[in-house]
């Protein structure tokens, strides 16, 4: 039993896969982090990540560069978080039915359009650190990456300092806590709460396009498939804290590669707690935080002006 | 009455162009027209009073000052110069902020964030810190920068929001309904702001009020409004309480009983209510309603602190307080919204599980809520529904609703208390909010309660609605009812009630006989000073208090 | 982790405006919109638009015994849309029924080859046995909603993930739901052929076998539909949708019955799977992802029909219709999977009209009720 935890804690290959889907989480949860500060509990994090991974295939078949693929990915994120924001917070349609409309489209979308075109495998380039990618277990897992796998340590800085040190983030953590204070104030409740979203759609896009990229290296319908969801998850693990997410995305990421590293070193567990265990894990992190922490006081709560 | 209206005639009149100079503004919402044809004239050096009651178009006056709302008709002028107000953000360029009566912090956030909140600048912390001390010092406001707005008293959140008026150093500012959240002494310290804002800082100042001896003791002009237009101005000095009160009731008031107490006239409200022994017969009833060492923690806060109080059938027992130091929290405890801490409520001698949904329905205490969209109606639903809704909750879920006899039952509760609206099927979102408030006391006391709660019953009502709900209060006493009224409005309380607590930080601080009424102590209780005797440690001695 | 509710129409159905001229024309021009962008989307990827209607029509209606197969596939999305709307009415968010449908028809095949008796027995016990089980999944998301305050939003979701892996183990276990006829081929992870008395009765009308699923479907939709509009049930779960401080203010504890009324949501959904399974619109057996994307229409009906229980029925054809109608489309060389795209598209479309009803209603409310009514006290109802 414990030679088999210390085999599996010793694999390379576990450090590089929770490694991947840590970062993909982080770009998805991090992103998600912003909308919800400024009230929005936004589920189309799927359908992002998922239009992401699309826009990943698209733009590297057009160009056949992954540079263009990640931007057409980051943009096809940006145009669902400019549905879901504008329907759900100008037209102020109930942004879970949105949210939940917009995965099933895109879901849809991206099946129906991967069927009737077909792409190419797209892949980016591996960049490895020299010196450093050579440290035993997580050398070559962090250090030794497709390229847009290191987007995510300037983004994440770049999203705390956009949060907390800037004008524009005092205004949505505003609108997040008491949007009617920060309407009589003179912001835009709803213009900050879309602008979050579209944030969230970029990094969601950037987050499916490394998904492509940096990891599968094809677009299938299934490859989010519900991940979108455990990035939620993680940003209430974090406790609505970006250090918390974080954390969360870490160990989301441990679990998603633990499920595959099990198998890899021939130990034999059931199949179903290995293909369950992320979502179990994330009920059980959901169960155990979410009320021990303080969300922020309009999260999921529409704003119209004069509305009690 | 306090020295401080000798202060309106030592200014003169500034000379040149008003500050901010209105003319023949009006503003229609459908049918109803808020302002018509309004005149105002704020000058520099001069506090100007604007005076009204609910609804009389005060607000929609101010609203189209600092932008929020856009008039029908009428100009605006600004130092001489015509300008159009067409957002706060314009507003706050020309010169003219405004410190707001609610809303306008965020809890969660510093008070140096709040105070820079909505400018359009860099976000510059040390600047906003310094910001906040050097204001601070300049007009007597000090506050903490970096403490959390949530943990402040409401007081010291007043102080947050005129530091973040004045932060932007406007020319011309307003203040709506300011002293709502103060003690009479804090409104006093407030005023003494106002005349630093004018006299050194050569501001021009508008104090919007529906209270008389507010706009006597710290204006110099004066413009009274009633039914959207400009029905007299002046030095404040040529009025005296009764022809301000005349003007704005329009017709002769008596300045006495329901009168005085809606307009805010504390010295006439105090003198009746220590002549008023004719009130207090009703010492010897039974308690029908105790509670006992209430103690209730929300977000980390006491709010309520063991609380300990009884009211007796027919007494009207008034909770003076400043707003935010627990009477929500009572009232919600009051109306099974939140389950206590610790201690206990007893209604009619039945002890009531707090927190449990209905229980204190069922124990047949009524309430009308500060707030009625919180917790008093259902907006969606029609008249009659919301007339029903004390039986919603009763019985097995799969009873049939008698719609006939709801409806029957709201036709005749619709006559009774004289709500206006299309019929019972009427949406309940369509009513005004007086009539509202009718359809929350028709419900409320068609339940026959042994208590009645009324928090803030009066808040935005016009002079005659407020008339009626006292009345409507003091016959449901008569009838044998134990009232609890809750009220930031201290003259509401002098006026209604036979006994009065005072509430301070989660704690009943004070209590007294009407005929003890003292606007000077109750003040200071309200603000925390008890030099009274403490609360009694068992709400048992209330006659003998009374009698001796 | 309250949303506001206490407002005209959004979420309810109860629409303010009675303007209906302009609200049936603002609907008809969204619909148009969302056809119109898919037959350009058909048209794009070198399809023809005309060719898929065809089709699909062809599929659901025209061609011998389809409209019986229509309304056989209606059954279940009606069932999950019943149960969602009134879930919706009371202000939750269920966002799980995949899952739910999927547990539903697992204990359902388990009751359909394991008890025993009379047709009749086995049936209803087939059925009890998928409101039981799409109940109890929505259980586990009712219990930490009470116990911890979940948003349901996140753990119905969750859940559902849990669903998918849950059955292929039920699948791999004999003394669950694997096939335990070792003689056959092609066994691995596939449950027991239903057993023809166990199945539910077809009706047989003009040639067409309607599945009598569609009945039960029918009248559960009608009972739920007395049940809200004539007892005090219905306004109590309206109550606690539109304002639940109002609802506990006046005896109708929000914990309890939200958690009955999720748990019967779930159990709506279970009992969509049973139908699934007994009347045959999804195969004759358990296998893995049975549950066909019919939890998800399910929900998208709900939220076309805007939360009224009579409008699911029509919708829920019309989603059936594109179901059946896209098993023709191999012919036209557009991918089925065009209909999940028109389906979401309609759903979107649905959403704008009312939303921007609403928005124009409320400004005219302002407009006529005065400032004396607009932003009221108490800005920050407890935070869940």
């Amino acid at each position: 039993m414990f030679d088999a935890i210390a085999t599996l804690l010793s694999s390379d290959a576990l450090y590089d896969s929770a490694f991947q889907f840590s970062v993909l989480f982080a770009f998805a949860a991090s992103g998600e982090w912003v909308a919800e500060r400024a009230g929005t509990l936004n589920i189309s994090v799927e359908g992002m990540l998922l239009g992401g991974a699309f826009g990943a295939v698209v733009g590297h078949q057009i160009a056949g560069s992954a540079i263009v693929g990640l931007l057409v990915g980051a943009l096809f994120g940006l145009l669902i978080g400019s549905v879901q924001a504008n329907l759900s917070h100008r037209l102020t349609a109930n942004q879970f039915v949105v949210g939940l409309a917009l995965n099933v489209l895109v879901l849809g979308l991206t099946a129906y359009l991967d069927s009737s075109i077909g792409f190419d495998p797209a892949r980016a380039k591996v960049i490895e650190v020299p010196g450093l990618v050579d440290l035993p277990l997580i050398g070559s897992a962090i250090f030794g990456r497709p390229w847009p796998a290191y987007l995510v340590y300037p983004l994440v800085p770049l999203l705390w300092w956009a949060v907390f040190r800037t004008r524009w983030g005092l205004e949505v953590r505003a609108v997040g806590e008491n949007p009617q204070a920060a309407d009589v104030s003179g912001i835009d409740v709803n213009a900050r709460r879309r602008q979050a979203i579209y944030i969230t759609g970029i990094t969601c896009g950037m987050g499916g396009a490394f998904l492509v990229l940096g990891q599968v290296g094809t677009f299938q319908s299934g490859i989010v498939n519900g991940r979108g969801f455990i990035a939620l998850a993680a940003v209430i693990f974090g406790g609505w804290t970006l250090r918390g997410t974080l954390i969360g995305c870490v160990l989301f990421g441990f679990v998603e590669a633990l499920t595959l590293s099990i198998p890899a070193n021939g130990y034999t567990i059931d199949p179903f707690i290995l293909k369950a265990a992320p979502y179990i894990v994330a009920l059980t992190v959901v169960l155990v935080f979410a009320t021990r922490v303080r969300q922020p006081r309009a999260l999921a709560q529409p704003f119209v002006r004069g509305l009690t | 009455m306090v020295n401080a209206a000798s202060a309106a005639g030592a200014t003169d009149a500034g000379t040149g162009p008003a500050a901010v100079s209105v003319r023949g503004l009006t503003k229609r919402y459908g049918d109803v027209v808020a302002c018509s044809a309004v005149d105002l004239e704020l000058r520099r050096g001069e506090i100007h009073g604007v005076l009204g009651e609910n609804g009389a178009g005060k607000s929609t006056l101010m609203k189209v000052l600092i932008g929020l709302v856009q008039p029908d008709a009428g100009t605006i002028h600004v130092d001489g110069e015509q300008v159009r107000v067409d957002s706060p953000a314009r507003a706050g360029a020309l010169g003219i902020g405004m410190v707001h009566q609610h809303f306008s912090l965020v809890d969660e956030l510093r008070v140096w964030e709040n105070v820079v909140l909505g400018e359009r600048e860099r976000l510059d912390p040390k600047h906003a810190r310094d910001l906040v001390a050097t204001i601070g010092e300049r007009y007597g406001l000090a506050v903490d920068p970096d403490t959390r707005v949530g943990d402040l008293t409401a007081g010291l959140r007043q102080r947050v929001e005129i530091i973040k008026c004045l932060r932007r150093d406007p020319s011309i500012v307003i203040f709506d309904e300011p002293t709502s959240v103060l003690t009479p002494q804090e409104s006093e310290q407030l005023f003494a702001v106002l005349r630093v804002a004018v006299e050194r800082e050569g501001k021009a100042v508008a104090l919007v009020s529906h209270k008389l001896d507010e706009i006597r003791r710290a204006t110099d002009t004066v413009t009274i409004l009633r039914r959207g237009a400009v029905v007299d101005h002046g030095p404040t000095d040529r009025f005296d309480q009764q022809s301000l009160a005349q003007a704005m009731v329009g017709r002769a008031v008596s300045l006495r009983g329901d009168d005085a107490a809606a307009l805010g006239v504390t010295d006439a409200v105090e003198d009746e209510a220590r002549h008023a022994h004719e009130r207090s017969g009703a010492s010897e009833a039974a308690v029908v309603l105790r509670i006992e060492g209430a103690v209730l923690d929300r977000y980390g806060h006491r709010v309520l602190d063991g609380v300990d109080l009884e009211v007796r059938a027919g007494e009207i027992v008034g909770v003076a307080g400043v707003e935010g130091n627990g009477q929500v929290e009572l009232a919600d405890v009051l109306s099974s919204l939140v389950a206590l801490d610790a201690g206990t409520v007893v209604v009619d001698g039945e002890t009531v599980p707090t927190g449990r949904a209905g229980a204190m329905g069922a124990a047949r205490v009524g309430m009308i809520p500060e707030d009625r969209h919180d917790a008093g109606c259902v907006l969606d639903m029609s008249v009659a529904e919301n007339l029903a809704l004390g039986r919603v909750g009763v019985g097995s879920a799969l009873r049939r609703i008698d719609r006939g006899s709801d409806e029957a039952a709201a036709i005749d509760l619709i006559e009774r208390f004289e709500i206006r609206c299309s019929g019972p099927d009427a949406p309940f979102h369509s009513l005004s909010g007086g009539n509202q408030q009718r359809v929350v006391l028709a419900r409320e006391l068609s339940g026959d309660p042994k208590v009645l709660v009324a928090a803030q019953p009066t808040r935005g009502l016009d002079v005659g609605a407020i008339e009626f709900m006292g009345a409507q209060l003091r016959a449901t006493a008569d009838a044998g009812v134990g009232i609890l009224l809750i009220s930031s409005e201290l003259e509401e309380i002098l006026h209604l009630a036979d006994r009065i607590l005072v509430m301070h930080a989660g704690r009943i601080v004070g209590a007294m006989a009407i005929e003890d009424a003292d606007v000077e102590r109750i003040g200071l209780m309200m603000g925390g000073v008890v030099d009274a005797p403490p609360p009694r440690p068992r709400p048992t001695g209330t006659g003998e208090e009374r009698n001796g | 982790m309250a949303d506001v509710r206490n407002r005209p129409g959004l979420l309810t159905g109860r629409l303010a405006s009675t303007d209906t001229g302009v609200t049936l024309a603002a609907y008809a021009v969204s619909l148009i919109a969302a056809l119109a962008l898919s037959a350009v989307l058909v048209s794009a990827t070198g399809g023809s638009a005309g060719a898929v209607l065809d089709a699909l029509l062809d599929g659901s209606l025209r061609s011998p015994g389809a409209w019986g197969l229509t309304l056989t596939t209606a059954a279940p999305l009606l069932l999950v849309a019943t149960g969602t709307i009134v879930a919706t009415r009371a202000g939750l968010v269920n966002i799980g029924q995949e899952g739910q449908v999927l547990i539903g028809a697992a204990f359902s095949g388990y009751a359909a080859v394991r008890v025993g008796g009379p047709g009749w027995v086995v049936v209803s016990a087939t059925l009890l046995f998928g409101a039981v089980g799409g109940g109890a999944w929505a259980g586990i998301a009712a219990g930490l909603r009470a116990w911890r305050k979940v948003p349901e939003v996140l753990t119905t979701l969750l859940l559902t993930f849990v669903s998918f892996p849950l059955l292929t183990y039920g699948l791999s276990q004999s003394w669950l739901l694997a096939d335990r006829d070792t003689e056959r081929q092609n066994q691995l992870n596939t449950g027991e052929i239903i057993p023809g008395d166990a199945r539910l009765p077809d009706l047989r009308l003009f040639g067409n076998a309607i599945d009598s699923g569609f009945l039960v479907a029918a009248g559960l939709a009608a009972i739920l539909t007395l049940a809200m509009a004539r007892t005090l049930l219905g306004t109590r779960v309206d109550m606690l949708g539109f304002n639940p401080r109002a609802a506990q203010r006046f005896g109708v504890a929000a914990g309890p019955l939200s958690a009955a009324v999720l748990v019967g949501s779930g159990a709506t959904a279970g009992m969509a799977g049973a139908v699934l399974l007994s009347g045959g619109a999804a195969g004759d057996r358990l296998v893995f992802g049975f549950a066909g994307n019919f939890g998800w229409d399910g929900l998208l009906v709900a939220l076309l029909a805007r939360n009224r229980i009579l409008v699911a029925l029509p919708v829920a054809l019309v989603f059936a219709t594109l179901r059946t109608g896209s098993s023709f489309l191999a012919a036209t060389g557009v991918d089925r999977k065009v209909t999940d795209v028109v389906q979401a598209l309609l759903v979107l479309a649905l959403l704008v009209p009312p939303a921007l009803l609403f928005v124009r209603d409320r400004r005219r409310a302002l407009r006529s009720t005065g400032p004396s009514t607009a932003p009221s006290t108490n800005p920050t109802p407890e935070a869940a």
